[in-house]
């Protein structure tokens, strides 16, 4: 192989030119490889164009509902009337967004990358496994391409029975079922893969309590995924066989129970919610410890809270479904158990509070995603409370208050927390910096543009506009328009990230080993990082000791003290 | 059999097994009775299910069947040897199981009459019946 | 590789399998939950349903798979004791009882699309004589003698009998897709066998199949109650 082959002379920012990204070339390389760090950054391009493509949906849906209040929704659009495009974009975009980017986006981009690496480890447990998830997600994704080529899809994301499956055989339902039932297969494994490299990879001298916290968050989204998805996935199946045969099990006109499909949807989209924020809530408490350089506060609860909250999301699936036939005792019940979901998140956000109190705080890039962040997770979930209360929950049921209630979480929050993530890693995956001004800028627009987008739908959505519709009456033209400006707004933010950060790819400067001064052990690895990770020694410590980094003028970044590599360990017991 | 031995050096086997062999070796007795007992079983759920005593009938034949499930996973499976995080899996998943059975069950007399209704209205076509 | 130990290798592979096991229980749930379901709202539909369902191929099939799975364990066993000769002829024992299963399977399926006893809107009997004995006596009791008459009865403006065969052609054709999944890893068990690729140290693959297979087993002895039994 071609690997070896020094093509540049060794600069001053890792000592190495050969590393992962050309250690071997060609497509065939990269299509066959083993590498975590390399499938990670495959998954990272997917899970983006994911994204490109379920923002431009979003676009489109609020350029349509501009002027909804004076359009006639009959009106024709490229051969379609507007009323029946929208009905598929809305689906297109939400099933793009949900099952393409949001539940793969961090675990399977970032976490891949960083999970192995914050062990000290080589590559995760199981490599080839790693690899398939990766194929079955671009199986999946195709299978949504052809959804797309093919017309799309009117029914909504969430797919209910009987509009969706009681109407003759529709190929790209067919492909929908089936890509969501293989993007959950890419998932189960991803999740697998992680639980056991946290369990049999672990260094010794690391136990479960010095992993970084973004690993708690990982192992609980691991667990959902793992112990949720296979239901969505048999679901889907059988629904699949009640389209084409008729059996009975779904659909009420052959016998079977429609609202069964609704139980059995959300015991696995409910805890789903969970696979999106938890990995984002671990971001968090990377970036805000790095960023405050002061060790994490309240480390145990914040980790345990993660896993709280996986437990306590498979006990609230009912809270969806308050309008939707189930009984009232039920609705009781879940109405109540969904308030406990607010203990173990609130839980979290204190603990970044206070883990900010007193550190010395740099608002570098990814430390103001993380602001954003606790402000819009907070929003989010504190409005996520209203609705789980039932009476309010009827009154603001599929209406846009639902719709700014659950971006703020997944848009809000997790979107945050990606971008977050990507630019607290970007250094780490592809060796050089990006612009930090652009950078501020974009996070700028995104954060301006999201609020302006989803604030005005609260109100319109108290004030009666429901959700999935193409047109409304006068009164909510204000609120739509306000929306649509910030729409595009963070249209704006998130294409100028793309065109820095592309740039960043290939004409950046050098990014030094350890920018942000953090402590996890991913940092001691080059910039980026070698084959097999990490050249030299990994010094086992825990994940918040800021103090065994110093900053080096040379290169721009933390170095480890001398001390620290001497002895092998980290300040804190060097001095005991 | 020697439990107590086994259980204190999970990772290695019984006095037949050679140095240095992984996992715990189970004895050929144990197969084979294990297998008796679960044929056994099996012959008294198919009694069982010949006397007709209503709804004791499903609890009878689901708690055997729970019984026989049990056997395979601690000897066949060797939960009983092996790692407590695997026999928790089994267990966190079985658990989940049951929350997942137990809650939509008590939820869906509330609205059978809903789906009747729906079901009387619609032919199958779906369209709704000429009155 | 990238273990410090062959122990630990061998440990994580089993962690992983373990943790498909649990993915394994809740891929089922959403089949118990749809049976347990429809037997809550329609136990008359499941008394009738049990007439088309012949229990002793049921009880075969479960001797059948308790053996295999004996065989499985046993594999095990012969795997750490380093028997090759034992190895092969459980693993060979092992995929034939599979195959034994689904052959049985397979009668009692065309059966049932013979006699039209099948899921959903497919639902519609044949022929009147056609439907099992006790069946045509409980029903000439009731006064039904006719084929239409039987298929008003048990048909989906009856009894409904169409999501009873949805739910055990759902529930017996997943479990026997794993069952001939279950078949594959045991032909290619065979062959690394015949190779001679496991050891005392180095047998992953047998176990992990093997609690595969268990699995599989412990799965049908819940099956063959519920759908075959109780009535």
């Amino acid at each position: 192989m071609a690997g070896g082959v020094v093509e540049k002379p060794a600069g001053a920012y890792g000592g190495s030119t050969k590393n992962y990204l050309n250690e071997t070339r060609g497509i065939k390389n990269w299509l066959i490889t083993l590498d975590h760090k390399r499938i990670a950054l495959m998954y990272l391009v997917a899970v983006t164009s994911a994204l490109l493509l379920g923002g431009f949906f979003a676009i489109a849906l609020r350029t349509v509902l501009w002027d909804g209040a004076v359009r006639d929704p009959q009106d024709l659009f490229l051969g379609l009337r507007i009323e029946q495009m929208y009905n598929r974009y809305f689906t297109l975009h939400g099933a793009v967004m949900v099952f393409l980017f949001i539940i793969p986006g961090i675990p399977a981009s970032l976490g891949n990358f960083v999970l192995p690496m914050q062990l000290g480890a080589k590559d995760l447990a199981l490599p080839r496994l790693n690899l398939m998830s990766l194929y079955l997600y671009w199986i999946g994704a195709i299978f949504f391409v052809g959804v797309l080529a093919l017309g799309g899809l009117d029914t909504g994301w969430t797919l209910y029975p009987p509009y969706s499956l009681g109407r003759d055989t529709s190929i790209p339902l067919i492909l929908a079922l089936s890509a969501v039932f293989i993007l959950g297969f890419s998932s189960i494994l991803t999740g697998l893969n992680f639980i056991v490299t946290m369990h049999r990879l672990r260094p010794p001298g690391m136990g479960m309590y010095d992993m970084p916290l973004f690993l708690w968050a990982l192992y609980a989204t691991s667990l959902i995924q793992v112990l949720a998805t296979p239901v969505i996935g048999l679901t889907l199946g059988l629904s699949l066989i009640e389209h084409v045969f008729h059996i009975g099990i779904f659909l009420p006109e052959y016998g079977g129970d429609p609202v069964l499909y609704q139980h059995f949807f959300w015991f696995y989209s409910h805890p789903a919610v969970y696979i999106m924020i938890l990995p984002a809530m671990g971001v968090q408490s990377e970036l805000i410890a790095t960023f405050s350089r002061k060790h994490v506060f309240g480390y145990k609860a914040i980790g345990w809270s993660s896993i709280a909250i996986a437990v306590i999301g498979f006990i609230v699936w009912g809270h969806h479904m308050f309008v939707a036939g189930q009984s009232p005792a039920a609705g009781l019940i879940f109405s109540f158990l969904t308030f406990f979901v607010a203990i173990p998140s609130a839980i979290k956000v204190f603990n970044w509070v206070a883990t900010m109190y007193k550190g010395s705080i740099e608002l570098k890039t990814p430390m103001l995603y993380g602001l954003a962040f606790m402000y819009l997770f907070g929003i989010g979930g504190l409005t996520g409370l209203f609705l789980a209360s039932i009476a309010n929950n009827v009154h603001l049921h599929d209406t846009y208050f639902v719709i700014a209630h659950f971006h703020m979480v997944m848009v809000g929050s997790t979107l945050n927390a990606f971008f977050g993530g990507v630019h607290y890693w970007w250094p780490k995956m592809t060796g050089r910096m990006y612009n930090e001004t652009l950078a501020k800028i974009a996070c700028l627009l995104v954060f301006v543009g999201f609020n302006l987008a989803f604030m005005p739908q609260f109100v319109a959505g108290t004030r009666g506009m429901p959700r999935r519709y193409a047109n409304y009456s006068d009164e909510f033209t204000i609120f739509h328009q306000w929306s649509t400006v910030g729409a595009y707004i963070l249209g704006a933010g998130v294409l100028l990230q793309v065109i820095y950060l592309t740039h960043s790819w290939f004409k950046g400067a050098r990014a030094p080993k350890n920018p942000w001064g953090a402590a996890s052990l991913e940092w001691q690895s080059d910039s980026p990082p070698d084959f097999h990770n990490f050249t030299k020694p990994v010094v086992v410590m825990a994940a918040y000791d800021y103090e065994n980094w110093e900053y080096d003028a040379n290169t721009g970044g933390y170095e480890l003290r001398k001390e620290v590599v001497e002895t092998g360990r980290s300040i804190a017991t060097v001095h005991n | 059999m020697s439990d107590g031995h086994a259980h204190s050096h999970d990772d290695h086997g019984h006095g037949e097994a050679l140095p240095g062999t992984i996992g715990h070796v189970t004895p050929a007795s144990t197969l084979i009775g294990v297998f008796l007992t679960l044929v056994v079983l099996t012959v008294i759920t198919v009694a069982a299910a010949q006397v007709d005593v209503g709804r004791l009938n499903v609890v009878g034949a689901l708690a055997i069947a729970t019984v026989k499930g049990s056997i395979v996973a601690l000897w066949f499976m060797h939960l009983r040897y092996d790692k407590r995080f695997n026999f928790f899996i089994m267990f966190g998943s079985v658990l989940f199981l049951l929350w997942m059975v137990g809650y939509i069950l008590f939820d869906t007399k509330m609205y059978q009459h809903d789906m009747e209704n729906y079901r009387h209205n619609k032919t199958v076509d779906g369209k709704p019946k000429p009155e | 590789m990238h273990f410090d130990t062959l122990h630990n290798q061998f440990q994580a592979g089993k962690l992983g399998m373990w943790l498909f096991l649990g993915q394994e229980v809740l891929f089922f749930a959403a089949l118990f939950t749809a049976y347990a379901v429809y037997r809550g709202n329609h136990t008359e539909m499941f008394h009738y349903g049990q007439f088309f369902l012949n229990w002793q191929m049921g009880a075969a099939n479960t001797i059948v798979l308790l053996f295999s799975s004996m065989t499985a364990a046993w594999s095990v066993r012969c795997a750490q004791l380093e028997q090759r000769k034992g190895l092969l002829l459980t693993i060979a024992v092992t995929w034939l009882c599979a195959a034994t299963f689904m052959i049985i399977k397979y009668f009692e399926y065309t059966h049932k699309i013979h006699v039209g006893s099948v899921w959903g809107a497919s639902f519609n009997i044949h022929d009147f004589s056609e439907l099992p004995e006790k069946l045509q006596k409980l029903l000439t009791e009731q006064g039904i003698t006719t084929t239409e008459a039987a298929n008003a009865k048990l048909g989906k403006d009856g009894l409904g009998l169409g999501t009873f065969f949805a739910v055990y052609f759902c529930m017996t054709g997943l479990h026997g897709i794993h069952v001939l999944v279950g078949m594959g890893l045991y032909a290619w068990l065979f062959v690394r066998a015949l190779k001679g690729s496991f050891n005392r140290k180095y047998y992953g693959a047998v176990d992990n199949i093997a609690l595969y297979w268990h699995i599989v087993d412990l799965i049908w002895i819940f099956l063959f109650p519920l759908l075959y039994l109780i009535g």
